[in-house]
């Protein structure tokens, strides 16, 4: 069995397997896209025509919502951090609930496509619109990040190719897509999307699983034993950063490399506490000694599998992360424009219903996975290259063909969860960029689609990035601290203004963007890494209270159709409302750009 | 909103308001704005009150669960760690149970919403559209 071969030069079929199933990926969203450009009139581009059901569009925002980065960052943290790292996946499906108990149906009346456009709409001011752009903007790009860090880890860990390639070749695909096809628009490809993503995880982790099963007893208990994992044979393991490496006894590892290349033989000692090691130095291990482990991951096996295994420490941290999550999921720019796919509020709750279901079935996966790379993939836990976990599984626990196939369906899977989650998200972006930012010369969106990605894509070249899903914690807290307030007081509380809502997003929003930026950026003190890093349990509140206390201050500022306003979000559906949905810039703006786009490409469709 | 609506209406800005508007041509009651009217009227009151009597306290208990769950672990971790099954503790099946509950809070809300809500929604939108006020 080929279980923990030591990094090297990865078979060739490997490559050449991975390779394939991701072009058949590209070829797919090109051929949605070429189905897409044959839609029936220009609006189908941006959102599908109403006429699907709930099942198929709540498969359609499960699609677009299941980041790879999210659900490979799951499997790496639960790999890591054990049952705590469940909160991911907890709080991005609990923040669907609270999208549909606070927001969703009163949005969907609103006619509102995106949430400056919302804002405007509220509260008729221009000047709220454009930093509400500035914060869509701020989080795409932070949500950005983690898409493209994980698409340069998927190609690296199947192919060794440079982080920069899989972040490019995504890019590419995204770019082309929006240039030919605005396939994020399409339920029926997002539906797919879901469907595949879903296809491509489940069946190797069923056989995973049955192979876990079929496994010794003393090896499958070792996942509880109260000591570290071990590893199962011989390894040598070359981390490519730095590492600080943990262990709760002395221990002597064997060093078998130097960070100049040089081979060597000689002994390092482990003491228990913090030890570093530099890059490029090779460690060698003989079969069932005990893995030292990196700096925030648990260290013995029994602790693992208890929630705050790290102590009462990281009890604010973690409340943090939940009112993050929760919060921060109705604040995302993409998450918006999927309800008008509903024919009525009635749909659009069952819709969400439906997507609480699918997702929480996804989230399983990821889990699973992590618990059985804590057994099969120990080595990630001295490299800290835990993100990796999942795609490497297959080939750590399976060996042979087998392995290949699996391995190569989890890349494409995850492959596709790029291109899918990185295209709505660009086009969010764009469209902020060329309606409010982009001097008028420059409102292109075809421009502004190249803008939106390199931004990010730069950051991912510059930086030494988080781990996936905190990336992804990040854009969750800024959203959770900028537009939740905005949403929720604007829905439920007549007496917002347009200043105290700019003053709570500038307050709550700006100081949650700047404290996640060091930790983005990493070079976040140790000691400060709960409070910086997720920082919405103090940036939340203090947006409520910012815009509940200026708004109060400015009360002559209320608007004066707030009745009627207020009135269209809580009344039922079909309130006479069709006649007169106003619909800001923005959504102007894209269904523009797409007509242009259509124009372009043929002019087959009507207005 | 309905089905048969034309989607290219998302180019158009339209800011007449319906409101502005006389409802029921033939009335020779003095214009009143039915958008206001139909906001301060009892249905409505009847319609947020049951929105809010369910959104406000389901949401305290759901925020409770998950919050217990987090104290349970930072306070009780003895308990948490008890095994049920195999490698299988108390910790993982409540972490788990997170999911069940937010899925079954969702469904208790679409049914309510469906039974208690749509019907006061109706009953407005044919009194502002049948022209009663």
């Amino acid at each position: 069995m080929g279980r923990e071969l030591s990094t090297g030069v990865p078979d060739r079929t490997d490559f050449y397997v991975t390779v394939a199933a991701m072009v058949m990926i590209a070829l797919w969203t090109t051929l949605a896209g070429l189905y897409g450009a044959r839609a029936r009139s220009t609006s189908d581009f941006l959102w599908a025509s109403r006429t699907v059901g709930p099942r198929w569009n709540a498969a359609a925002v499960s699609g677009e919502y299941l980041s790879a980065a999210s659900f490979l960052g799951i499997a790496g943290l639960v790999f890591k951090g054990g049952v705590d790292a469940l909160w991911y996946p907890v709080g991005f499906t609990a923040g669907y609930l609270a999208l549909l108990l606070f927001v969703a149906a009163p949005l969907r009346r609103s006619g509102a496509y995106t949430l400056p456009d919302f804002a405007e709409l509220r509260l008729g001011s221009a000047r709220l619109r454009k930093i509400c752009t500035a914060f869509v903007i701020i989080i795409g790009w932070l949500y950005l990040v983690p898409q493209l860090q994980g698409a340069g880890l998927t190609v690296h860990a199947v192919t060794e190719a440079p982080q920069w390639v899989g972040a490019a070749v995504v890019m590419v695909i995204v770019t082309f897509n929006i240039y030919t096809g605005w396939t994020h628009s399409i339920t029926l490809v997002q539906a797919f999307q879901y469907w595949i993503k879903l296809t491509a995880l489940a069946i190797p982790v069923f056989v995973l699983l049955i192979h876990y099963a079929g496994e010794d007893p003393g090896f499958r208990n070792s996942l509880s034993a109260s000591a570290p994992p071990s590893f199962s044979q011989a390894t040598d393991v070359t981390p490519d950063h730095d590492v600080v490496l943990h262990v709760t006894k002395p221990m002597r590892v064997m060093v078998v490399g130097t960070p100049d290349g040089r081979p060597t033989k000689g002994t390092m000692p482990l003491a228990p506490g913090e030890n570093r090691v530099a890059k490029g130095t090779t460690l060698h291990f003989d079969a069932g000694s005990r893995v030292p482990v990196i700096s925030g991951a648990v260290v013995d096996n029994d602790t693992w599998l208890c929630p705050l295994s790290r102590g009462q420490r990281s009890l604010l941290a973690t409340y943090s992360l939940i009112v993050a999550l929760l919060l921060g999921t109705m604040g995302l720019p993409q998450v918006l424009g999927r309800y008008y796919t509903d024919p009525d509020g009635r749909a659009a709750r069952r819709t969400t219903q439906l997507v609480l279901a699918l997702l929480g079935l996804f989230y399983l996966l990821p889990m699973a996975s992590g618990w059985l790379a804590r057994l099969y993939l120990p080595r990630l836990l001295v490299d800290g290259n835990t993100d990796a976990a999942l795609l490497l599984l297959p080939r750590a626990a399976l060996g042979g063909w087998p392995a290949l196939l699996l391995g190569g369906l989890i890349a494409a899977g995850a492959f596709a969860a790029f291109v899918s989650a990185a295209t709505a998200l660009v086009v969010c972006v764009a469209g902020g960029l060329s309606t409010d930012v982009l001097p008028s010369r420059l409102q292109d969106f075809r421009a502004a689609t190249l803008v939106a990605w390199s931004v990010p894509l730069a950051f991912v070249l510059a930086v030494s990035p988080l781990d996936l899903a905190q990336g992804v914690g990040l854009a969750f807290a800024v959203a959770a601290s900028s537009f939740c307030p905005l949403l929720v007081l604007g829905i439920w509380w007549r007496g917002l203004t347009d200043t105290g809502a700019a003053a709570g997003i500038l307050a709550g929003g700006g100081l949650a963007f700047a404290a996640v930026l060091p930790a983005a950026v990493g070079v976040l003190p140790p000691g400060w890494q709960a409070v910086l890093a997720q920082p919405a349990a103090f940036t939340v509140p203090l947006a409520f209270l910012t815009m509940v206390v200026v708004s109060r201050r400015t009360r002559d500022r209320v608007p004066t159709d707030v009745s009627r306003i207020l009135l269209r979000l809580h009344a039922p559906d079909r309130l006479g409302l069709s006649e007169d949905r106003e619909v800001g810039q923005l959504g102007t703006r894209i269904w523009r750009a797409a007509a242009a786009l259509s124009r372009i490409r043929g002019g087959r469709h009507r207005r | 909103m309905s089905t048969t609506e034309p989607v290219g209406g998302v180019g158009r800005r339209s800011v007449v308001g319906v409101g502005n508007r006389p409802v029921g041509g033939t009335d020779s009651r003095p214009l009143v704005d039915p958008w206001a009217a139909a906001h301060t009227s009892t249905e409505f009151a009847v319609l947020r009150n049951r929105l809010r009597g369910f959104v406000f306290p389901m949401t305290t208990f759901f925020l409770a669960w998950y919050f217990l769950y987090v104290l349970l672990a930072a306070f009780a971790p003895h308990f948490m760690a008890i095994r049920i099954v195999g490698n299988i503790n108390v910790g993982l099946v409540f972490g788990l149970l997170q999911f069940v509950t937010t899925f079954a809070i969702a469904t208790i809300y679409v049914r309510f919403a469906n039974r208690h809500l749509d019907p006061v929604g109706s009953r407005i939108r044919e009194q502002v559209e049948g022209g009663t006020w």
